[in-house]
């Protein structure tokens, strides 16, 4: 019986949503794989057009429809397309990350970088990251929308 | 202690100002402890205006309430001012307000109260239920509030009684007024919002399951949204249908999610007045979330709603060296 939890538990893959700025990270996970860079497939990508779009309602919702772990990744300070994006949307998911500990769901769960359309390696390194630290602290459950058909 | 007299006085001669539609403030309600807001439009109304620490009301929501009805061509809208009674935490909410353009300066007079405190209804409703006459609550010199029931008069030290916001309220002075009634309140030291701290303490799973229970019973009637003076979005996020971000079904998933928006919208933008948790029907501490974001707030970016007007809103603003110490 504990070895069938053990193997459940190794078999757990998180589901992540990552939410990327267009001209930035898109283009370093697109360098990733065009580099054949392996990484994990758990991250499910969003194109977003900056960072600073990223609604935190978007993380919220992904929790809801069964996302594991929420990556938002926009350019690095100074370098956003749009002069100020990213700096507007670290302030956002600074409160947010706070406000959702405060509730009791673990920060971790939610995770910002700066990956810019060079840095496919760094890509590569903050998905393994993210997916192992998910693994480790297992499916979000808390709020999910149960299935009603 | 404000001077009814003198409340009345000023508000005839603000609601006697050509410029000026109407004035809300407090009247006594009919029933228990219950305060109403009464609306002058000429000065003999102006006559059921009072003050006492049950108006805990944050009046700073009428302004907005009041409907543009689409202009004929060639037609010009109306600019009349409409006068408020605000308290500390009510001048800080129309501050806020005026900041983030919800409302110009000059659309309001305000008639400011130096605030002592004011009753939580819940807590006073516990203590002497059942009330089906309106009683009047007067504060003496040594903390404590005096009322009478039935002839007997009870004597009640101001701590059990008073709303745990306004014992942590750092502002009980107006800081935006055009008339003071009134002197203005000596500058005394806040308490430490204390439940926030508590729940801190707990560990991630204690804390999940203490707000699981509270959300739990939340029935999303949105009175929290509608009793606050800085949820006055047009449309709110909540009631969009395409897209559709909160469903409307009562459950956990889609309670949390309101409640964790509901707080987020608030992020730099609260002023604690705790008319949100006054109003909820199921007890949920919404002012925990509130002070809880306010002081993150404060801390990692100095910055506090409500109050400079020429201040720029909290999450429309950046600092490039906000801290990022969580960015990898």
């Amino acid at each position: 019986m504990s070895t069938q939890k053990n193997t459940e538990l190794e078999e757990f893959e998180p589901n992540i949503i990552g939410f990327l700025c267009n001209w930035c990270s898109y283009a370093g996970a697109d360098l990733a794989g065009t580099s054949r860079i392996q990484y994990p497939p758990n991250v499910k990508i969003i194109k977003v057009m900056c960072s600073g779009r990223v609604n935190p309602m978007y993380i919220i919702n992904a929790f809801q429809q069964g996302a594991d772990g929420v990556l938002v990744s926009g350019c690095h300070p100074g370098d956003c397309h749009y002069t100020s994006g990213n700096y507007l949307a670290r302030r956002r998911i600074a409160t947010m990350k706070k406000l959702l500990e405060f509730l009791g769901i673990e920060p971790d769960r939610v995770r910002m970088t700066w990956v810019s359309a060079a840095e496919g390696r760094k890509y590569a390194d903050v998905v393994r990251e993210l997916t192992d630290d998910i693994k480790k602290l297992g499916p979000m459950t808390k709020f999910r929308r149960e299935k009603e058909w | 202690m404000v001077e009814n007299k003198e409340l009345i006085k000023v508000v005839e001669e603000t609601v006697s100002r050509d410029d000026v539609k109407y004035v809300v403030g407090y009247k006594r309600g009919t029933y228990g402890f219950q305060i109403k807001p009464a609306f002058a439009y000429s000065a003999k109304d102006a006559k059921e205006f009072f003050y006492s620490p049950l108006c805990a009301k944050n009046l700073a929501t009428y302004p907005l309430l009041e409907e543009k009805l689409p202009l004929r061509r060639g037609e010009e809208a109306e600019h009349k001012k409409i006068g408020i009674v605000v308290k500390g935490c009510d001048s800080r909410a129309i501050i806020q307000i005026i900041q983030e353009k919800g409302l110009e300066r000059e659309d309001v007079v305000l008639i400011g109260i130096p605030c002592k405190g004011v009753i939580d209804p819940k807590k006073i409703a516990k203590r002497f239920p059942k009330q089906s006459k309106f009683v009047d609550v007067e504060e003496n010199n040594n903390d404590e509030y005096i009322l009478e029931i039935g002839g007997t008069s009870h004597k009640i030290p101001k701590d059990e009684l008073l709303s745990d916001v306004c014992k942590s309220c750092e502002y009980p002075n107006p800081l935006l007024y055009d008339i003071l009634i009134g002197e203005a309140e000596e500058e005394f030291q806040p308490e430490h919002f204390n439940r926030v701290d508590e729940l801190k303490e707990k560990t991630i799973e204690e804390r999940w399951e203490y707000w699981e229970k509270h959300f739990q019973n939340c029935i999303r009637c949105y009175a929290c949204r509608e009793a606050c003076p800085l949820c006055y979005c047009k449309t709110c996020m909540v009631d969009l249908l395409e897209p559709q971000w909160v469903r409307r079904s009562v459950n956990l998933s889609e309670n949390t999610a309101w409640n964790v928006m509901r707080a987020f919208h608030l992020a730099g933008r609260c002023i604690s007045c705790g008319e949100c948790e006054r109003a909820c029907p199921v007890n949920i501490p919404l002012m925990e979330l509130n002070k809880f974001v306010e002081k993150e707030v404060k801390e990692m970016f100095n910055y506090t709603a409500g109050l400079d007007t020429e201040e720029k809103p909290f999450l429309g603003s950046f600092r490039p060296d906000d801290p990022e110490d969580f960015i990898s």
